[in-house]
């Protein structure tokens, strides 16, 4: 199965990877960033399909959520309803999760090729050797130079790296987080949009730079797809339409009760 | 980004020591858990045993401090006298004294010699290469891409030289008062041993260096990241002959009468004409070949990665073009360390932590010492 693996997909992804440094003038931060925007751009019918799904989804929260109001006591009928209502709108809510779980094992390949091509240690760099094509374009790559910038692609623990990973990571989510009635599901969803960058501005100063670096760039590339299809910054506004409705909505319900 | 969470991207550094048999009659090797070993290989017993520690945060920042925690050791110890000299993966180099750690006395006696350099809690950057001792110093190579020169008796710097490369893995060559060194970005470069001044003798290839160099007169030897082992003058400076593999030629070959052994990566074991490049013959073990091959009389002793040790006899007609062994002895283990081969025995530290001794004569594994000790 690994071999399969290995064949099929890391091999393919790791040798471009190298190619495009030798390339890019043994730029291997370049080559990264490069091979995010060709993966990216490969896969990008796929994202589209979830994007589109997502905003359908973001499209139905004001029913949605007129839903949850209605239904805040009863979360079986909730369910139900909810599920009618997706039905009637012909949408699967799991219809945004398909694409991007066909997306995983590019992601893992690519994930892989960059730890590979670092090779931080000797024993990478043997194992790395089991997986080269014998172009003359990834032989003449090497050695690869872990510098890029400021940083040391195979180094650990930058702190500029890792607001860039947080900040951009939260930027990204934040376009998509729908705001929520539900006090518990904003609750839970603020923290999402908290601990999310959070850890992985951590995972930055715990793994090469060359993986960060890969992170901030697929999150970059991420928020200009959504900027260019849900037009615009999405729920990224300070004061978003679709928040601020139910929000005073809320507020004349609680006047009214008063 | 869930995807960094999946396994199989990066290895740990475990380190693959080599083996050398001492004038005292005593083996030493380092263990994959950074413990320096001397070992009696006729009573099989283990003498002495040191473990180098390495100070780690890399575990990292989210720990309330620092940890101890043994290192890599990649490169064959260097017996001098009652010294024994190490390199660390965690940056230090070691003379560790074979009286006072056969009593285990706290490390370093500086009255029997013992040291440790940097002698503060700096380091130097991972060495992977063995060290090499000359009359009066010893020479490393390290990740920080410098090459050292310190006094065999108390570890001072005699100097350290411009960064070569980005890093230097490989072990320097010494010739005469000049030192040797390849390295990944595509140069050998010969330094003075008495000041570490660059010398005007060098090459610089198109390709990166990916084994350290082996010199045969005037002859250096030295496998290429474009799977090539290229063979070049020293007094022209220029590619003598290049001889294709089919994957890196990353053992350090060895050559004797004529003769260029060389291991490679794709499993086959080359034997190259030193005049001409030309093949005279190989032999394919199935599995890379990462420790350099052996020569011992007229056998030459190759072992492959997954465990099979082949014996050659060098003076045996091939049939076209490929050689049979005389005999293969199986190891349960991979191989990965260099090998060393002294009165018909082939001492092997596999990576499954064990010493191995091999009989040639019987063709056969003697004796089997593991190296974990609890």
């Amino acid at each position: 199965m690994a071999e399969l693996w290995s064949l099929i997909i890391l091999n393919p992804v790791l040798n471009v990877l190298i190619a495009l440094s030798s390339i890019l003038s043994n730029n291997f931060g370049l080559a990264i960033i490069a091979l995010t925007i060709i993966v990216r751009l490969i896969i990008l019918p796929l994202t589209l399909k979830q994007l589109n799904s997502t905003k359908a989804m973001q499209a139905m929260q004001p029913k949605i959520q007129e839903l949850q109001k209605k239904y805040a006591k009863n979360q079986q009928k909730l369910q139900q309803e909810m599920m009618r209502v997706y039905k009637e709108a012909g949408m699967n809510p799991l219809g945004c999760v398909w694409p991007m779980l066909v997306q995983f094992p590019v992601w893992i390949a690519l994930y892989q090729s960059i730890m590979k091509a670092l090779a931080t240690t000797p024993e990478n760099l043997l194992d790395l050797s089991y997986h080269l094509y014998s172009w003359q374009v990834v032989s003449q790559a090497f050695p690869l130079s872990s510098h890029f910038l400021w940083l040391d692609l195979g180094g650990h623990g930058d702190l500029i790296l890792a607001i860039i990973v947080g900040a951009t990571m939260w930027v990204q989510q934040k376009m998509t987080t729908a705001p929520s009635l539900d006090q518990r599901q904003q609750s839970m969803s603020n923290m999402m949009l908290l601990m999310m960058p959070l850890m992985f501005g951590l995972f930055v100063l715990m793994f090469p730079s060359g993986l960060a670096l890969f992170w901030a760039a697929s999150n970059v590339i991420g928020i200009v797809i959504q900027y260019f299809i849900t037009g615009g910054w999405g729920y990224l506004r300070f004061r978003p339409s679709a928040q601020a409705v139910p929000a005073t909505a809320s507020k004349r319900a609680s006047q009214k009760r008063s | 980004m869930l995807a960094s969470c999946a396994p199989g991207g990066a290895q740990p550094a475990q380190g693959w020591s080599g083996t050398v048999l001492n004038n005292d009659g005593i083996l030493y090797a380092a263990s994959m858990d950074g413990k320096v070993v001397a070992v009696n290989p006729s009573t099989r017993n283990l003498e002495w045993s040191y473990t180098i520690v390495a100070s780690s945060s890399s575990s990292g920042f989210m720990s309330c401090g620092q940890t101890s925690v043994p290192t890599a050791i990649y490169g064959t110890p260097a017996v001098d006298g009652n010294l024994v000299y190490i390199g660390s993966y965690s940056g230090k180099v070691y003379a560790l004294s074979t009286s006072a750690r056969s009593q285990n006395l706290p490390f370093p006696q500086t009255r029997n010699g013992e040291w440790h350099y940097p002698r503060t809690n700096e380091v130097i950057g991972d060495i992977v290469g063995s060290p090499v001792v000359s009359e009066d110093a010893i020479y490393v190579t390290s990740s920080n891409g410098k090459l050292y020169s310190l006094g065999k008796d108390f570890g001072d710097l005699n100097w350290e030289s411009d960064v070569l490369g980005e890093k230097l893995w490989t072990t320097p060559v010494i010739e005469g008062d000049t030192i040797y060194v390849s390295t990944f970005d595509g140069h050998i470069y010969t330094l003075s041993t008495e000041t570490g001044n660059l010398l005007p003798v060098s090459f610089e290839a198109e390709v990166g260096f990916v084994s350290s160099p082996v010199l045969y007169g005037d002859i250096i030897f030295v496998g290429s990241f474009d799977n090539k082992l290229c063979a070049i003058k020293i007094g022209d400076n220029k590619l003598l002959w290049e001889f294709p593999g089919g994957r890196w030629f990353w053992a350090t070959p060895v050559a004797k009468e004529g003769v260029v052994y060389a291991g490679c990566l794709d499993g086959k074991i080359y034997a190259i004409s030193v005049e001409t490049g030309k093949e005279l013959w190989e032999f394919d073990t199935e599995s890379p070949i990462v420790s350099s091959p052996v020569l011992m009389d007229r056998i030459a002793v190759v072992a492959s990665e997954s465990g099979d040790v082949y014996i050659f006899d060098t003076t045996t007609e091939p049939k076209d073009k490929v050689m049979t062994p005389v005999k293969t002895i199986f190891v349960d283990a991979l191989i990965r360390g260099s090998l060393y081969c002294h009165e018909g025995i082939v001492y092997i530290r596999a990576q499954d932590n064990c010493l191995y001794a091999l009989d040639i004569d019987k063709g056969n594994v003697s004796w089997k010492l593991p190296l974990t000790i609890k």
